[in-house]
């Protein structure tokens, strides 16, 4: 009978906090009921080429299991049109835009003050201590930003919510970061790939990691989506790429299964 | 979104395990908004090929108690755009009254251009993230409909959070479960929105306050609907009553009606 | 109530009615007093020279610093109020190191300039909101050189606020004379070491004392070493090798 009297959603759904009242008051200091964060789920993607980076991102964004639409980017090119940066971030959406916002202006201010464009290095530095200055209520979010180096090089950096960072070669981001970077583990930097007939045990060698051409990197980064999407329900609906060469920023759309 | 608007922006249960009720015992001021008081249910709206329908009932809800029966939700934005608010009224009111005031504030300056719905939705999205930054939230969830710069259609979303999106069909609360997928059946993309003609949208809107009537306990069968387009700009009705509702479907379910076992 | 003509110079930020900032214009009277400084800029890097003016036997020359480090690849040399240009040097080394935590990367010479030059005006009431932090502007120039991604640059601010850059520029009580020189006998061609006599020469014919190792000093700006300023045996080497005339 007991149930009858039970407040909240029914069982078997997801309870909310309210569902049980305790009887006593907890002790101790009174803590905020209003929680400022929300996941948005979808995931991101960055690999770096020899001349080029491809940062990509589904289009998907949820709350709990509602899709809220099946069109909001989470990679944006910032810093104006002469910049050749581009930036994704995934996790709470709204801090992700204030983000992304806030490194925009200050790409367009460096312009301005120091008359140059902002190298990617700098500007990777630069969203660190931004990350980092939040350290106390941070933006719950992972970024992963790319662009070329001083040398042409694709670069790709990666963050925590709190701006520790790391220039890798490829980095997943997300809700199915963990499906997709071990794809990326073995497909970009050949992780457990031995070159054959070389023997087993000890005589075995692990292949040799070489840039990829942009063509093979194209199609694992759909290939990576394309999975996600069967195995994680906040992956879906689009594909939005931003690729980054020495010629300018393309960015490609496609469409991934809406279900 | 959420249907219940007290859980929205909550830590989640099997998350974060037992609500710290402490709160309900303290002797210090309470300083900012922790829980929504008087509350208003879903916002529905659509776009078709020459504007938006958005759509709300009139009912403010007092925890389960239908306390106020004529509450306006939807307001009109300088004759172009419409906002529709879920959630907190008191908050709704406050933002109105600000809104209120950039409108006055803009009808001075001698821009030519007045604000559109995309500008207003940005806007909104600044305020409520700032606020939500703030841990004083304003408890709302939002729905801006209207003409962009270009006069196309727009519609997008802003809650408590600042949490933004755009969408061809969007719902705020229960509408979200109830709303969305009726709507996204007859307008699922933006290619739709232009097969959509203005009867059909209003049409669509209509089925689907009907059933957020039928289901959703804190709904009412009274409404205000809102139809945007460039020819006409805004017509707002605020006083539409439900047509042709047939409960027949209640019977079939058991304790729906009258019967108990 | 009429504020007499000549009284145009108590407001620090009141305008003439000519439109001159009177107050402005005397602090540029103050680095015409100063000792002389010298800057050339080559293809190499930059050098640096002062003159110290030696006003005691017993005074110890080391303890006369004109020439100041602002970051590795950033020095500069200061004619005019010392005292003021500790502040502006201060500011400057900040704003360097600043850039370099933020960005990872050396701060421009342009944009140390400009970052020296923000300050020069902060003087007066302060505008709405904005605490004005000196009563009266700056007494001093600085010859910034500095070594970026754009090679060797050299720039000269003002307490006025604005600054130029220059290939060759002379500032203090020497600077018509030894502008004048550096004009003649500047050309884009020099190197390094030549600018090092050019320099020395040029502030040897403007000094009142005689040119020695003490009471010069030199210091260059160059990709591979940065900023440095030069021992007193490297000034010893390059005063001996100034033609005798």
């Amino acid at each position: 009978m007991a149930s009858v009297f039970h407040p909240g959603p029914p069982s078997g759904t997801p309870k909310y906090s309210f569902a049980q009242q305790p009887n006593t008051a907890s002790e101790g200091a009174r803590q905020h009921s209003f929680y400022p964060y929300t996941d948005n789920g979808g995931s991101t993607l960055g690999i770096a080429g020899a001349d080029f980076t491809i940062i990509a991102g589904d289009t998907r964004s949820t709350s709990g299991y509602s899709i809220n639409t099946r069109y909001c980017p989470k990679v944006f090119r910032i810093g104006g049109p002469e910049s050749r940066i581009a930036l994704s971030v995934v996790g709470f959406a709204a801090d992700g835009d204030a983000l992304k916002e806030r490194l925009d202006t200050i790409l367009k201010m460096y312009k301005y003050q120091h008359g140059k464009t902002m190298s990617v290095a700098a500007c990777a530095q630069r969203l660190s201590h931004i990350l980092y200055g939040k350290r106390f209520f941070p933006y719950y979010v992972h970024a992963i930003l790319g662009g070329l180096d001083e040398e042409g090089k694709g670069a790709v950096y990666s963050y925590d919510p709190v701006g520790s960072y790391e220039r890798e070669q490829c980095r997943a981001g997300g809700a199915a970061a963990s499906l997709i970077m071990p794809f990326l583990d073995n497909q970009v930097n050949y992780k457990n790939q031995c070159i054959p007939g070389r023997g087993t045990g000890h005589e075995l060698r692990q292949r040799v990691q070489e840039p990829l051409p942009r063509k093979d990197v194209e199609q694992l980064v759909e290939d990576a989506f394309s999975s996600a999407v069967e195995r994680h329900i906040e992956v879906g609906d689009g594909l939005q790429m931003i690729i980054i060469t020495s010629k300018g920023i393309e960015e490609i759309y496609k469409p991934l299964k809406k279900d | 979104m959420d249907c219940h608007p007290e859980v929205w922006g909550r830590p989640r249960y099997e998350i974060y395990g037992d609500y710290d009720h402490s709160h309900l015992h303290t002797s210090g001021p309470m300083q900012h908004t922790q829980q929504p008081i008087v509350t208003g249910t879903s916002v529905i709206a659509v776009k078709f090929k020459d504007g938006v329908v958005i759509a709300a009932d009139n009912l403010a809800s007092y925890g389960s108690l239908a306390r106020f029966t004529d509450v306006k939700r939807l307001r009109k934005f300088n004759s172009q755009s419409v906002i529709g608010f879920g959630g907190d009224v008191s908050d709704m009111q406050y933002l109105d009254r600000t809104l209120g005031s950039l409108d006055t504030n803009e009808n001075y300056s001698n821009s030519d251009q007045p604000l559109h719905a995309r500008n207003l939705h940005t806007y909104l999205s600044k305020v409520m993230y700032a606020r939500r930054s703030k841990f004083d939230p304003l408890w709302n969830a939002i729905l801006v409909a209207g003409l962009d710069g270009e006069d196309m259609p727009f519609l997008a979303s802003v809650d408590l959070l600042g949490t933004k999106f755009s969408s061809p069909t969007l719902a705020t609360g229960f509408g979200a479960h109830l709303a969305v997928p009726i709507l996204r059946r007859t307008v699922p993309d933006e290619e739709a929105v232009q097969q959509t003609t203005k009867d059909q949208a209003v049409e669509l809107v209509k089925e689907s306050m009907k059933v957020l009537f039928y289901r959703d306990a804190r709904s009412l069968d009274n409404y205000s609907i809102a139809v945007i387009t460039k020819e006409s700009g805004v017509e707002l009705k605020e006083n539409e009553k439900l047509e042709n509702q047939s409960w027949a479907f209640a019977d079939q379910i058991r304790g729906y009606g009258t019967q108990v076992n | 109530m009429f504020i007499s003509r000549s009284e145009y110079d108590r407001g620090i930020n009141t305008f003439s009615p000519e439109g001159r900032l009177f107050q402005v214009e005397y602090s540029l009277e103050a680095i015409k007093l100063g000792s002389t400084a010298i800057g050339v800029a080559t293809g190499e890097g930059v050098i640096l020279g002062v003159e110290k003016r030696v006003t005691s036997t017993l005074l110890e020359t080391s303890s006369v610093e004109k020439i100041v480090e602002i970051d590795r690849h950033i020095g500069c040399a200061m004619s005019g109020l010392q005292a003021d240009a500790r502040s502006m040097v201060e500011h400057a080394r900040v704003e360097s190191q600043n850039h370099a935590f933020h960005y990872a990367e050396p701060l421009r010479v342009e944009s140390c300039t400009q970052a020296i030059c923000d300050l020069a005006l902060r003087f007066g009431e302060g505008a709405d909101g904005e605490e004005s932090i000196m009563s009266r502007p700056f007494g001093v120039a600085l010859l910034i050189a500095g070594f970026d991604e754009d090679g060797p640059s050299l720039y000269h601010a003002e307490p006025s606020g604005t600054f130029y850059r220059y290939d060759a520029k002379a500032i203090g009580s020497g600077s018509e004379g030894a502008q004048a020189e550096l004009q003649n006998e500047f050309h884009k061609s020099l190197t390094l070491s030549e600018a090092e006599i050019l320099t020395l020469k040029t502030l040897k014919q403007v000094m009142e004392e005689k040119l020695d190792s003490k009471n010069v000093q030199l210091a260059s700006v160059t990709k591979d070493k940065g900023f440095r300023i030069y021992t007193d045996d490297e000034m010893a080497e390059v005063v001996g090798r100034l033609p005798t005339n």
